[in-house]
């Protein structure tokens, strides 16, 4: 789903984020990918995302090699890529159910089916009873499933987190993993950034460690370091 | 194809009853926004249509444009219509009108109010004098038509000279040419100026949107779903300066018409004052639209810059 050839990242001004990083992620598997802050984690997904360009290497996602596509394509990527964010990333001024039905408005979808879609999604996240609440009367817990709602509505092949845990306290967080679970077991290739190392040992899936832009550990499914 | 023109349809529906949302709820930024447009829409409309006026007088072309023929002392009057039908099978003027010297006199006395004064001329010093009109047509045609004219009477003797106010209808000609330049720079310095108010207040609009325009491009919008709001906001900041302008053009030519119309009635002269007429008022809306639409598109391209591959997009 994800390969990565030797891909590495210099932004202008000389900072290297990624050096020469190689590696392979599988359809439907679900993988960590952790470091301390500034290793190069959220340019690893802004390179998946196609928000920037490597400066070297293959990124290639979904079978597309996005080295060599041109920008255009960029919203196409995008939008086969769910995205959470930290910081939830929510529209103050529109309700959970527009929220959620955004990525289908792009995509333009009927009303009644994206009516539909956004009611199963926000069903998956257990929030059903809130299609029709603000975000900001939500608990940080509740925005960023809402979040999630909004990342898997149009039945993406991939999903990207990033920190989706770093707000939270330890039993939000364990569940919000376990919503990870769910979806990747439906057979979504879920990839997450995270310094939460004691859930991610718990959950034994597949670790990827960043430190200093090079990849320097990559911790195999079952096992526990 | 069909399922994508359907989406197309349905993204832009999504964009058009965005943007009039938005548009209300800003309620009174959006009627401080349109009455400028309005105005700066109105100024050159209105010179347009005080030109038009003016032209479509027409000022009464038969009337001013007569050449005015005096004949030498000691001409009868048989010289006079000897003259005045050679003039016709020639030339074929629109009118000729004769002047007697008594009937001069019997016009000066009236108009001058020296009645008793001319009693005492022991004979009438007024020579015969004729007054041709040549056929109406553009002022160029009527500038030949009197050089014409001119030419044959003044290679008759029986004539002492000819006189035409020549420099009034060339300056008419001219200036009513400087009003037509003066409209056309008015319109182009006003639509600049549209398009401009259009632009800043579309930027300040996307400034305030700035996070929703980041969110949609992160959850994968391209830049054609960015801009239709704003293009469709710009559109309607347009369509309803120009309709403004339309209505503020008809209250004038209301308000005006009565005052003018009486007016002019003491100078004989019978007179409507016209409006934009249908046409126009189309053409006004849409330049207005197109002008607004253009704004738009100025300030969300700018913006977009942003949102390129390796832009600042997704890094707060």
């Amino acid at each position: 789903m994800i390969t990565f050839e030797r891909v590495s990242k210099t932004y202008p001004g000389g900072s290297r984020a990624l050096a020469d990083v190689s590696f392979q992620i599988d359809r439907g598997s679900m993988v960590f990918l952790t470091g301390h802050s500034g290793a190069g984690k959220s340019t690893m997904l802004r390179l998946i995302m196609m928000l920037e360009r490597a400066s070297r290497g293959q990124v290639i996602v979904n079978d597309r090699n996005l080295s060599n596509s041109p920008d255009k394509l960029a919203p196409l990527v995008r939008r086969s890529t769910g995205m959470i964010f930290q910081d939830h990333k929510l529209l103050k001024d529109k309700t959970v159910a527009d929220n959620v039905a955004l990525p289908l408005m792009i995509a333009g979808l009927k009303y009644s089916d994206i009516r539909k879609r956004v009611r199963a999604a926000l069903d998956k996240v257990g929030l059903l009873d809130k299609e029709i609440a603000w975000p900001l009367t939500l608990s940080g817990g509740e925005q960023q499933r809402v979040g999630i709602a909004r990342a898997i509505v149009s039945r993406p092949p991939l999903l990207l987190a990033d920190e989706p845990t770093g707000n939270l306290d330890p039993n939000l967080s364990r569940e919000l993993f376990g919503l990870f679970e769910q979806i990747s077991e439906q057979g979504a290739t879920v990839l997450i950034a995270s310094h939460d190392l004691d859930l991610i040992r718990q959950t034994r899936k597949r670790v990827l460690v960043l430190s200093n832009g090079r990849l320097a550990d990559d911790i195999p499914e079952g096992e526990s370091s | 194809m069909r399922r994508r023109n359907r989406a197309w349809i349905r993204r832009h529906s999504y964009s058009f009853f965005s943007s009039l949302g938005v548009l209300y709820k800003h309620k009174v930024g959006t009627i401080m926004t349109v009455m400028v447009l309005g105005i700066a829409m109105f100024l050159p409309l209105g010179l347009y249509i005080t030109l038009s006026n003016l032209d479509g007088m027409n000022l009464r072309q038969d009337e001013w444009s007569a050449v005015t023929v005096f004949f030498k002392p000691g001409t009868t009057e048989d010289d006079v219509r000897r003259v005045s039908r050679e003039l016709e099978t020639h030339l074929s003027p629109e009118a000729i009108v004769i002047i007697s010297p008594d009937e001069g006199m019997a016009d000066f006395r009236d108009a001058s109010g020296f009645g008793e004064s001319l009693d005492m001329l022991e004979e009438n010093p007024l020579p015969w004098v004729m007054q041709v009109s040549p056929q109406r047509g553009t002022t160029e045609q009527l500038e030949e038509r009197v050089a014409e004219l001119t030419g044959f009477l003044q290679s008759l003797d029986s004539i002492e000279v000819t006189q035409f106010d020549y420099k009034w209808l060339q300056r008419l000609g001219r200036m009513m040419e400087l009003g037509q330049a003066t409209v056309s720079v008015l319109i182009l310095l006003f639509g600049i100026a549209v398009v401009v108010v259009v632009a800043n207040t579309i930027r300040l609009d996307v400034a305030s949107h700035a996070e929703e325009i980041e969110i949609l491009a992160l959850v994968g919008a391209g830049n054609a779903f960015v801009r239709q709001p704003f293009l469709y906001s710009g559109l309607w900041y347009g369509l309803m300066g120009g309709l403004l302008a339309v209505i503020l053009l008809g209250l004038t030519v209301l308000y005006l018409g009565r005052p003018l119309g009486l007016l002019l009635e003491t100078y004989g002269s019978v007179f409507s004052l016209q409006g934009l007429g249908g046409q126009n008022t189309l053409w006004v809306l849409l330049g207005g639209g197109f002008l607004g639409w253009l704004g738009a598109w100025i300030s969300v391209q700018r913006y977009l810059q942003r949102l390129k591959v390796g832009g600042r997009l997704g890094r707060s």
